[in-house]
């Protein structure tokens, strides 16, 4: 099945809705049905084919092309199938998702993945704020599904998350993991303050220091069993967990005890800086 | 208490008529019935007011209330991570007792607390501190508002949408996502492609990619003085004053509202008359949405 390409023609001025772009939609649409789709310009009611060029027909593999950056809500509650962006895109990239891959070759606006249910997003550029985050107002975040972020992320990722795993390569902003109920997420180049704050349960693995809450507890140094799970899993993804006692061990620390919680934050301690005691 | 605020400066009717120094029939003495806290990261002329006046470091707010949250429940906190806020675990659990004693507690914060970093956390973090101390005893938190009918504008969006602010009707119904539909954001990222001010000056105090975005698309200011918007502004429309020449309702910051009676005549039309006439003008343009098509409330 040859994908169906998209290719920007005209670059909104002001933020283009389009969470019609789905692949579900797609695999049942002929090339003119697609060039219908609706799509939110602003206010005004428009075409797809308004703002993209389009070629191919009946897949659930679909290819953009151009700066997407002011195209929201692509992938929106997607299920199935593959949406692959060669270029940076806009808020809500595959939010309420329940299955399929989404790859991006660029940025991602906000909110990637919020409130997913299942499924892949890879970003290999910098992400927004709120990835895999609870809406406004709502009791959870993505419940299940993996997003690997390749750049920097912004404020509040995983916020509210309740399953699932997020990975970030980049420095992560302030709030990671915010009143996290469970679900993993992995810093590999660690965050700014207030990591974990108000978490319930969950685990944050950081392969960088962190400066913690004063609501955490130190629990002890370990090599966990379950990160070899983990590290088995990301190696799939060529992102490498260290968990060998040889090379280092995991600094725990439990909280928050505001709430209080039982989520737990790792810090890597390489050999060669494992505190004696 | 008072977290982040001046009022002695800002708010200088406060003490005398809401707080500190009324008397009433359950506290007949006053002032030396009540006992205030202020929190702050200097002394301000509010701390010669203050029985207890707490200095914490800048951008330790969330930190100082969630650690008050955690004593409140008899959790466990890191005493030398307490040191790095500036205060003492003996001054937190004395405020936490103090607290739990009052009959009636009540918590105002000003932008020293909600616009510094953490911002809409910092005051999740202490409303949600007045919820829990309400196990206890009864605990109220309000907002110091800065600016003029600030409330006002709350008040109404929240009775005519379900939500305070961070609102888009681009779909014909209101959707609320703050930090996507605020304004600040919005200009920031250059969202926009045209803006109607009423009776604001974002162009003092918003960021400068705001303003230079502001600057850049057609601006309609609507105001009865020349500010910083309306000089970067395509288009200024002068209005008279509400409550001198106009009138209208205000709203005061525990969301009372005040009917504004004019004293003046005025030349200039009022806000209401100019957008009753932009709307009058836009309804007569032709309809450009499709059959079938969602109608907008404005077009209801």
């Amino acid at each position: 099945m040859s994908p169906i390409i998209l290719t920007l023609k005209e670059r909104p001025k002001v933020p283009l809705e389009a969470e019609t772009v789905t692949p579900d939609a797609f695999v049942t649409m002929s090339n003119a049905q697609i060039r219908e789709s609706l799509v939110y310009h602003g206010k005004r009611h428009c075409r797809l084919d308004d703002f993209f060029d389009v070629t191919g027909e009946y897949s659930d593999d679909i290819e953009m092309h151009g700066d997407l950056h002011q195209v929201k809500l692509l992938g929106k509650s997607m299920s199935r199938g593959q949406l692959k962006i060669h270029g940076s895109v806009g808020m809500h990239l595959g939010a309420d998702m329940r299955g399929g891959r989404i790859e991006v070759t660029g940025d991602a606006g906000d909110w990637i993945g919020a409130e997913m249910l299942n499924g892949f997003i890879h970003v290999h550029g910098n992400g927004g704020g709120q990835i895999g985050a609870a809406y406004r107002g709502s009791l959870r975040g993505m419940r299940n599904g993996t997003i690997i972020i390749g750049g920097t992320a912004g404020l509040e990722v995983g916020m509210r998350m309740r399953r699932g795993t997020i990975i970030v390569g980049g420095k992560v902003r302030d709030f990671c993991g915010l009143q996290m109920k469970g679900g993993t997420i992995v810093l590999m180049s660690g965050a700014e303050i207030r990591t974990g704050a108000w978490m319930v349960r969950g685990t944050i693995l950081s392969l960088q220091p962190l400066p913690l809450m004063p609501t955490f507890v130190a629990s002890g140094h370990y090599n966990p069993s379950f990160i070899d799970l983990y590290a088995r899993e990301l190696r799939t993804h060529g992102i490498t967990l260290p968990n060998n006692p040889s090379v280092g061990n995991w600094a725990r620390h439990c909280g928050d005890t505001s709430i209080p919680g039982r989520g737990e934050i790792l810090i890597w301690n390489p050999a060669n800086q494992i505190p004696k005691d | 208490m008072y977290w982040g605020g001046n009022p002695a400066e800002c708010h200088p009717r406060h003490f005398t008529k809401y707080t500190l120094m009324q008397k009433s029939k359950f506290l007949p003495r006053g002032r030396k019935d009540r006992t205030m806290i202020l929190v702050d990261i200097r002394e301000t002329k509010s701390g010669g007011a203050a029985d207890i006046f707490l200095q914490i470091r800048p951008g330790k707010d969330f930190e100082v209330l969630t650690i008050l949250r955690a004593i409140l429940k008899g959790q466990h906190v890191n005493e030398s991570a307490i040191a790095e806020t500036g205060l003492t675990l003996e001054q937190l659990t004395d405020f936490i007792d103090r607290a739990k004693k009052a009959k009636f507690g009540c918590m105002f914060f000003g932008m020293g607390l909600s616009m510094t970093r953490g911002k809409h956390m910092n005051s999740a973090a202490l409303l949600t501190l007045a919820a829990e101390l309400n196990a206890f005893t009864k605990f109220v938190a309000m907002p110091m508002r800065g600016h003029g009918n600030v409330t006002g504008a709350d008040v109404i969006m929240r009775w005519q949408t379900g939500f305070p602010f961070g609102i888009t009707f681009n779909r014909g119904y209101p959707r609320y996502n703050p930090g996507e539909f605020s304004t600040v954001d919005v200009l920031v990222r250059g969202d926009t492609d045209a803006a109607l001010i009423l009776g604001a000056d974002p162009g003092a105090t918003m960021p400068q990619p705001a303003i230079d975005h502001l600057a850049r698309i057609p601006t309609i200011v609507l105001d009865p003085k020349v500010t910083h918007t309306s000089r970067l502004a395509r288009v200024h429309i002068t209005t008279s004053v509400a409550g001198i020449s106009a009138p209208g309702t205000a709203y005061r910051m525990d969301e009372i509202p005040l009917p504004l009676k004019p004293a003046l005549k005025s030349p200039y039309p009022t806000d209401q008359e100019v957008v009753r006439r932009i709307n009058e003008a836009v309804a007569r343009k032709s309809h450009w949405i499709p059959d079938g098509g969602p109608m907008t409330i404005l077009q209801r």
